[in-house]
């Protein structure tokens, strides 16, 4: 451009081609009118422009708190916790906020699919920010994928039929028991990545050895006055975190009395211990150990016949193993000792130790100390469903590891897949792939392009939970017994269709005692059938003259409820009445680090493929989009590694990529890595992102069948390469830039 | 480079090029603009003048606008509800459309005439209630056949109605004529 | 007659007298830190998502976000509490006189400060003097794939490249409430409505109401718990105050 061309001239110039231009598109009608439909038939309850609720249960995991959707113009617009929800009482946390971008996911399956093994259901870019990437059409109609099922179930045998589930809905798993037990296949089998790293099985078991009975224990932190936790993250993804973050606000807010003290022993601080106002990082191993001192430091202090369970224990030789000054020890003694409301919580990666099932038990023994079974403060026993007998918890690792042999045999011919993604979810040490393709028919049930739906023949997507029928029991966090029911707030948006639906479809088509086991119209009259003896039960918190004004208040309300307390006081005969030995756990593999693997709080087992997930910061961290490997900074200074350093975590069993995020709240001899990331599918969000800490897990098992995802020793190497992790609390950015560090 | 293109603008035929290019600029910016002020075409020929002198009030096809921001669009059911009675709605051609949608369940595209841009906020029931009458925007529609924009929504058209009404009262001035009353 | 010129705009009162009309408690000794009000504040304002590249700029879209620090060295290390921070809607806010295109005003009916969408030019100036960091800028148009955008909520607007945006305390719903109790000829009342972070939140630590009624549970707990407004120094007269607890 010449010297003599002025800026002011280019501006006038510029100025008459801005100004056509936009006179010719801008203002034009092409850009300015939209074309608007209106219903067809307008539906009496509904007025242009407002908005209609509808009240439904959250599916984004299994505790089923109660949601209620505003709907605009046949779009869901955004979630609410429902008010009157027992369990939840209007709250929800961030999955339930973020299950709309799942439902209107730009990667979901669209209709019934027939599927090569191992090829993409959706185009991928490395950059999912811009540029199209289309699902995979579906090819089948809906005829065809009942035919599909139909055959399934007259060519193989019955014992050579297997459905796996997700831990909800419940609905459909009644559903399929009811099946499966009328027609002699095999019983369904439910699994979930939340109930492996909250060792759900021992916690469970634990409480059944101490007991005597099964159930699920409920600690009442809202009304204790100290609460010791043993890295129980209650306040994360821990069982059933709403009621819990509710706990904990009355623990703080203390109404009646003062403020509650809140300690944590765990070796790498979590979002729970953060709120503690005293961290105690205890060596990895030693949680068993620590309980049983401040049992036997509190008994002391009571006074009294010091009881079977505390007797072996030496509490200074214990604070010694376990790295606390003994003064802490006796100091927290006296505290719970002298407190009516004295709790203590057994959770996260100590249960997960070959000692997981002692830890559980000395934790839990330790309420019977000031006894504070069934009361106010203490340790219930959870509120069973409405329509349950006894407590149904999900697979524990182990009997997933006994399915996966019965898969890899070539026993099972046909698997049904529904609400869970066993490639990412279970370890790879139980090499369930190998597994899945020694499986002649792998038929899955997928809303989204997961991993095992990318390894399926073919992919009958449900709908999303929010466009569903059903119910879902819960099983814990409130006094009540809640059956949380689900209805659709939106019609599906795509050419999906009800499981149950498909399934009472393909057994009309084989007839016989197929059909016969399940004489149900639609999905509706099997909830119904299933809803209906409530309508006489006592102490409903509405009541209905008939099944119908039942059907519509249950749909209305967004389930059914009790309006006493049901809690379960635990029979505490023997809880001290026995011997702990107190031995240390084995540890796996020669490395030099105690590895700490936690679930995502933001994330969770299944949030990765929901963008605004994904860009929550981290609570502890902040790091946003990424997977991290947490170390010590001085571990770190010793070692020569810097933030955003990518390592090599290995253990005996396999080894993942990371970037190194330097974390001053985690003991040196420890590293920890959330679960989450590390899709090889999922939708574009999710895929190729971080790693999962899973594949460094052994398929070895503590008493209760859980994995011993708390009890590998790992190494990390060096790569010499950087990764810049994206994180909220550097809003100068992590890329160095402007910082004079170039 | 510049200087020489200015030298030879003012030459005789350089003002001829320059008057022509100038030309060419206003006529396409008038067509342009005249584009903007044409109504859209509508799936159906609908007449406002002649439903509105059968005596049918606006809230009856726009009921939202006493309930809330929207006015809506009548459902094709409403429509059908009196055109099925109509013999001839069987026969005529301009409502052909309409009985093809009913038939075929599929659902008319209308296009809206009177639009605000997306960062306007607008409630049809604080206005109804305020005691404006539908005409006093859209325009007296008993002489309009095919929905026309009969006023430019811009937000002098606006502002000036809530200045107006406001009058002296202060609170109330401040309530109307804040930013954050339309734009959020 | 008076006109929209004849308002005094800078009309607000510089003393420590000076009471907002919508106002938050926040009290951090209960806030776990689980981003669910990040979550809901998003879903209800249409927030961009920014992507990797973008957030680890710094230039993530929240209105609201949750600030943690450390206290201390391992192992006597402290996370103190949480900090959600989002516009304290300052009664004499830094990020109203510099704005060149008065984009960024006081509304002087619900004391709040505005973003008037259409008219930032995106100079920035308002989020560089900004003591409270809590604006956000929109860097491009972030892409939201077909089908997300069914998700929008019809009432706010969706932002476009080059504007400046912050925490509107939720001014639609204000609206909506406002409509709704003057259809029903009455005051809304307290508790009636209340922003997304606030309904959300599992933990009860937000609440949010009218600070200039004492009766209001917003009022009552800022008494109850003392709770104190950040930067005070800076006379901001912010509306948020904060309790920040053991």
């Amino acid at each position: 451009m010449s010297k003599n061309f002025s800026r002011r001239d280019f501006l006038k110039l510029a100025g008459v081609g801005a100004t056509t231009t936009a006179i010719l598109t801008g203002c034009g009608p092409a850009s300015r009118y939209v074309k608007r439909e209106p219903y067809m038939q307008m539906p009496e309850y509904t007025y242009n422009g407002q908005s209609t609720y509808y009240a439904t249960t959250c599916r984004e995991c299994a505790a089923g708190c109660g949601l209620v959707v505003r709907t605009m113009q046949g779009r869901a617009i955004k979630t609410e916790g429902n008010a009157n929800h027992p369990l939840n009482l209007g709250k929800t946390c961030a999955r339930g906020q973020a299950t709309l971008h799942g439902l209107y996911n730009p990667n979901r399956v669209r209709g019934p699919i027939k599927h090569t093994r191992g090829e993409r259901l959706y185009a991928f870019d490395e950059d999912p920010f811009n540029g199209d990437f289309p699902d995979v059409a579906a090819n089948l109609s809906w005829d065809d994928a009942t035919q599909v099922i139909a055959d399934a179930l007259t060519k193989y045998k019955p014992n050579e039929i297997a459905f796996l589930m997700g831990a909800a809905p419940d609905h459909l798993f009644d559903f399929v028991t009811d099946f499966t037990s009328a027609t002699g296949l095999n019983a369904p089998i439910r699994f979930g990545a939340l109930s492996m790293f909250e060792a759900r099985a021992t916690l469970s078991k634990a409480a059944e050895n101490l007991f005597g009975e099964t159930g699920l224990p409920f600690f009442d932190i809202g009304g204790a006055e100290i609460v010791l936790s043993f890295g129980a993250n209650f306040l994360e993804t821990w069982l059933s975190p709403l009621p819990y973050t509710r706990g904990f606000t009355g623990l703080r807010e203390g109404k009646t009395k003062q403020r509650g003290y809140f300690v944590q022993f765990e070796s790498r601080m979590s979002q729970t211990g953060g709120k503690a106002d005293e961290w105690i990082p205890i060596r990895p191993g030693t949680e068993a150990l620590v309980a049983l001192a401040l049992g036997r430091l509190a008994f002391e202090r009571r006074g009294g016949a010091l009881p079977r369970a505390f007797a072996d224990v030496n509490p200074k030789e214990a604070a010694e193993k376990a790295g606390v000054e003994f003064e802490t020890l006796e100091r927290l003694a006296v505290l719970f000792a002298d407190k009516a409301g004295a709790l203590a919580i057994p959770g996260g990666a100590a249960l997960g130790q070959s000692n997981g099932l002692e830890v559980a038990e000395a934790v839990l023994a330790l309420n019977a100390i000031p006894d504070n079974f069934g009361k106010r403060g203490g340790v219930y026993l959870s509120a069973l469903a409405p329509t349950e007998t006894e407590y149904h918890r999900p697979a524990s690792p182990k009997e997933m590891e006994e399915f996966t042999a019965k898969l890899a045999s070539g026993e099972i011919k046909a698997l049904f897949v529904h609400g869970v993604n066993p490639l990412f979810e279970l370890p790879k040490a139980l090499n369930f792939k190998a597994a899945l393709d020694k499986v002649e028919q792998v038929i899955s049930f997928a809303t989204f392009p997961d991993e095992t739906a990318v390894e399926a023949d073919y992919i009958f997507p449900d709908h999303h939970g929010l466009e569903s029928w059903g119910y879902q029991r819960v099983f814990t966090g409130s006094a009540q017994a809640i059956l949380s029911g689900a209805q659709p707030v939106v019609s599906p948006f795509y050419d999906t269709r009800a499981t149950v639906d498909l399934l009472l479809a393909a057994a009309q088509l084989v007839g016989g005692k197929f059909a016969g086991a399940v004489p149900f119209k639609d999905e509706v009259e099997f909830i119904q059938s299933k809803t209906a003896p409530l309508k006489n039960e006592a102490n409903g918190f509405f009541s209905a003259v008939d099944l119908p004004t039942f059907n519509a208040s249950f749909q209305q309300y967004g389930g059914w409820w009790k309006t006493e307390s049901a809690f379960g006081a635990p029979n505490t005969e023997d809880v001290l009445n026995r011997d702990f030995d107190g031995a240390e756990p084995e540890f796996n593999g020669e490395g030099e680090f105690y590895l700490v693997p936690f679930v995502s709080p933001t994330l969770a087992e299944a949030g990765a493929n929901k963008p605004w997930l994904q860009e929550l910061a981290d609570p502890t961290t902040t790091v946003m989009w990424s997977t991290w490997v947490e170390i010590n900074p001085e571990t770190a200074e010793e070692l020569h590694i810097d933030n955003e350093d990518v390592v090599k975590i290995i253990s005996e069993f396999g080894a993942v990529e990371a970037a190194v995020y330097k974390y001053p709240a985690i003991r040196p001899d420890t590293i920890a890595m959330p679960f989450g990331q590390g899709h090889t599918a999922y939708g574009r969000y999710a895929e190729g992102r971080g790693a999962n800490p899973a594949d460094l897990f052994s398929a070895e098992y503590n008493q209760a069948g859980d994995i011993l995802f708390g009890g590998l020793k790992v190494k990390i190497e060096k790569t010499g390469k950087k990764l810049a992790i994206p994180r909220l609390e550097s809003m100068m950015g992590v890329y160095g830039e402007g910082l004079g560090e170039e | 480079m510049i200087k020489r293109l200015f030298d030879w603008l003012k030459q005789p035929l350089g003002l001829i090029a320059v008057g022509i290019v100038f030309l060419a600029v206003f006529s396409v910016a008038v067509y342009g603009l005249s584009l903007t002020q044409k109504a859209p075409d509508q799936p159906i020929q609908f007449p406002h003048n002649k439903h509105v002198g059968f005596g049918i009030q606006c809230l009856y096809c726009h009921p939202g606008a006493s309930k809330g921001p929207n006015a809506g669009l009548p459902s094709q059911a409403k429509c059908w509800a009196c055109h099925n009675q109509i013999a001839r709605t069987q026969t005529s051609e301009l409502l052909a459309p309409l009985k093809n949608a009913v038939e075929s369940g599929t659902p008319i595209q209308w296009v809206p005439v009177a639009q605000v841009p997306d960062f306007v906020q607008f409630n049809h029931r604080a206005h109804i209630a305020a005691g404006k009458n539908c005409e006093d925007c859209h325009g007296d529609m008993t002489k309009v056949t095919v929905a026309e924009n009969p006023q430019v929504f811009n937000m002098g058209f606006c502002l000036d109605c809530h200045v107006k009404t406001a009058g002296e009262d202060k609170v109330l001035l401040n309530k109307l004529a804040d930013c954050g009353t339309c734009h959020y | 007659m008076a006109t929209v010129t004849d308002l005094n705009i800078s009309e607000v009162k510089l003393s420590e007298e000076y009471v907002g009309k919508w106002g938050m408690f926040i009290n951090q000794d209960v806030c776990t830190g689980c981003q669910a009000c990040v979550a809901a504040c998003s879903m209800e304002n249409n927030i961009a998502f920014v992507g990797p590249e973008d957030a680890g700029y710094g230039r993530t879209m929240n209105w609201i976000r949750i600030e943690r620090f450390w206290d201390g060295e391992y192992p006597e290390i402290k996370m103190t509490s949480r900090q959600p921070m989002m516009c304290q809607q300052c009664g004499h806010a830094p990020c109203e006189p510099v704005c060149p295109a008065f984009a960024t005003v006081h509304s002087q009916a619900q004391q709040l400060n505005l973003q008037v969408y259409n008219r930032c030019v995106g100079t920035r100036y308002c989020a560089n003097n900004c003591p409270y960091q809590v604006r956000s800028f929109n860097w491009r148009d972030y892409k939201r794939p077909e089908p997300l955008p069914n998700q929008f909520n019809p009432d706010v607007t969706v932002r476009q490249r080059g504007v400046m945006e912050k925490c509107t305390f939720c001014i639609q719903r204000i609206h909506q409430a406002e409509d709704k109790a003057r259809s029903e000829g009455r005051e809304v009342a307290d508790g009636e409505f209340t922003t997304a972070c606030a309904q959300v939140c599992p933990a009860d630590a937000i609440t949010f109401g009218r600070v200039d009624n004492p009766e209001s549970l917003v009022s009552q707990l800022t008494k109850q718990y003392e709770g104190l407004k950040h930067l005070p120094e800076l006379g901001t007269l912010s509306n948020v105050s904060y309790f920040k607890g053991g």
